[in-house]
């Protein structure tokens, strides 16, 4: 009976456990290629605040890097930026400028 | 209708189903790569709130089992439930039984904690900012894993009482009482 009721349990949480570790992966993709070829972040980062951004994170994502920032209205955006060129990429999304 | 004893009422209900819905819904457009999705994660998070808020106001002035008061016991209370469990001599309750009170508690808590963490996340002070991201998502995945537990407390307790309590909430109805029983 006891050993039932904890295979039960450790069932249930072994099935959701591969979901709830799955991350969500963003918005957009970059064919960026090897990462020597890549320009530094801090580079991104100055550029941003030249434009007058509040840059909070920048992170790899999809091989683009992710940057939360406040934009130079103060709007909250999540933009993507390719790692080699530093161009803004398009996510499709009117909410979350590039 | 069934014979037995109305025991969930329909808001309690209502909370319920709605929560589980909410925790799907914020689930899988966590998962999504859609920026729809984005949006929808946050009303959902705040419809959880939302619930979790009416909830706990329920737990007060609602009808008795909605009650924390009938329901949350004592930690030796608690123990010696669990001990009586595993000795496979357990009462079966009325009401919630003193773990799954406690599930009740700290699911509630949960809820309350990634939703407003979730709500920092995306305030213009706390946007962006590397600990409250990955502190929600750990809430996240906390929350998720005690969802596992009360659905594993939820076939246990069915399976030793020979009662269907995912029907029960739905339907707001348990068996009548029986001897031994707790109310």
């Amino acid at each position: 009976m006891k050993p039932r009721f904890f295979l039960v349990a450790l069932a249930l949480c072994g099935a959701l456990a591969p979901f709830s570790a799955a991350r969500a992966t963003g918005l957009a993709t970059c064919d960026s290629g090897s990462r020597e070829s890549w320009q530094p972040q801090a580079k991104l980062s100055a550029i941003l605040k030249d434009r007058g951004w509040q840059v909070r994170r920048i992170k790899e994502d999809g091989g683009c890097y992710e940057v939360y920032a406040l934009n130079e209205k103060g709007e909250r955006v999540e933009a993507y930026f390719h790692p080699r060129t530093l161009a803004p990429v398009p996510t499709g999304s009117k909410d979350h400028k590039g | 209708m069934s014979a037995g004893v109305r025991v969930w009422d329909p808001l309690l209900r209502i909370a319920h189903w709605t929560l589980v819905a909410s925790i799907l819904a914020a689930w899988i457009t966590a998962e999504l790569k859609l920026d729809a999705a984005k949006r929808a994660h946050e009303w959902v998070g705040y419809a959880a709130l939302a619930v979790i808020a009416l909830r706990l106001a329920w737990g007060w002035i609602g009808p008795r089992y909605a009650r924390f008061r009938q329901f949350v016991r004592s930690p030796a209370a608690t123990l010696s439930y669990a001990r009586a469990v595993l000795a496979h001599a357990e009462a079966r309750y009325i009401g919630h039984n003193p773990l799954g009170g406690w599930a009740v508690v700290a699911l509630i808590a949960m809820v309350a904690a990634a939703g407003l963490s979730g709500w920092l996340s995306v305030t213009d002070r706390f946007w962006g900012v590397t600990w409250v991201q990955e502190l929600h998502e750990a809430l996240g995945n906390a929350l998720y894993f005690l969802v596992g537990l009360h659905l594993a407390g939820v076939a246990f307790t069915s399976w030793r009482h020979r009662e269907n309590l995912v029907r029960a909430m739905l339907t707001g109805r348990k068996q009548a009482p029986r001897p031994g029983d707790v109310d």
